[in-house]
């Protein structure tokens, strides 16, 4: 198994079908294990019980947003250096100075290709192939 | 697009998506293929209208950049309407457009309506109606404060003609801003 396919990836995105289209972006580059949460809230639960290894999170979101997760994340000792993502609809320069001070690893804007997501994340990880 | 001479009406073009609280407002826009999603939240009486082509492309696994952008723009009216205080919960949409304005080709508009009625059901958002599909162009105006449309059915020959390109927003795809 290729160590693409062994690296767990969280997908955080309150929009169903923005969720659906993550994972298959995801699928397309090469990931296999997979896991999605709808909100904030759920992505920390997810993540205090069986952490990824890489996360990516939309901003705007219901409960918890991008950043506050990000916050959360950074603050939990097991999970502080997973490294993480944000989808951005506007990439707000606000919101891309917090994330940076809270330790954010990289942001792409939506839409996104698979090609660019995958860029994106080769930026945080080194070459995925 | 806002109309120098009504300045209350807003016009919303191919690719555009358009939210607002002001209760005086109308919304829009001219369809033929295309469809226009008019959705709001009927206790705040806010709303908003995109517009979207997907054009082409057969049977396919997976999300072309079409509907990647589809799904954009579905998304950017939904977060929209939240970030003006609107509940997920209480969101209804009207669909509008999607006739088959040129015989011969495939049928883009149906799979246009499908899209979007897809998107809604996926994202548990009432469909409040609409008008969809048939072989004529439709102007359409909608009034978000009252969730009322009016569509004037436009001659066959003067619908409009969806231009295939995708227009995406010009932002960096990632990472380009100096702070990474």
């Amino acid at each position: 198994m290729s160590l693409l396919a062994q690296l767990k990836i969280l997908a955080v995105d309150d929009t169903t079908t923005s969720r659906l289209l993550l994972r298959d972006a995801l699928e397309s580059i090469g990931f296999r294990n997979i896991s999605v949460a709808a909100d904030g809230e759920q992505a920390m639960q997810a993540m205090m019980k069986t952490p990824s290894h890489l996360i990516i999170s939309d901003m705007n979101m219901p409960k918890m947003d991008g950043l506050q997760l990000l916050k959360a994340i950074r603050s939990y000792k097991p999970t502080a250096r997973v490294p993480f993502m944000i989808l951005t609809g506007n990439a707000d320069r606000n919101v891309l100075v917090e994330g940076r001070k809270l330790g954010l690893n990289n942001y792409l804007n939506k839409p996104f290709t698979p090609a660019d997501l995958k860029k994106a994340l080769e930026a945080i990880v080194g070459r995925l192939h | 697009m806002i109309d120098k001479h009504r300045p209350d009406r807003i016009h919303v073009i191919q690719g555009e998506c358009v939210v607002t609280d002001e209760k005086q407002k109308v919304l829009t826009t001219v369809l033929g293929s295309c469809v226009a999603a008019c959705m709001r939240d009927p206790v705040l009486g806010i709303g908003g209208m995109n517009h979207f082509l997907l054009p082409g492309g057969g049977e396919h696994t997976g999300y072309n950049e079409a509907e990647r952008f589809g799904v954009y723009l579905m998304e950017v009216l939904v977060n929209g309407l939240l970030k003006r205080g609107a509940r997920r919960e209480n969101l209804e949409a009207k669909l509008f457009g999607g006739a088959r304005t040129v015989r011969g080709f495939s049928d883009i508009g149906a799979k246009n309506i499908a899209f979007a009625r897809h998107f809604l059901d996926n994202e548990q958002i009432a469909y409040a109606g609409g008008s969809v599909g048939g072989d004529q162009g439709r102007r359409l105006e909608y009034y978000p404060a009252s969730g009322k449309a009016r569509q004037f059915l436009l001659p066959p020959t003067a619908a409009p003609q969806p231009r295939p390109e995708i227009r995406l927003p010009k932002l960096p795809a990632s990472g380009e801003l100096e702070l990474f």
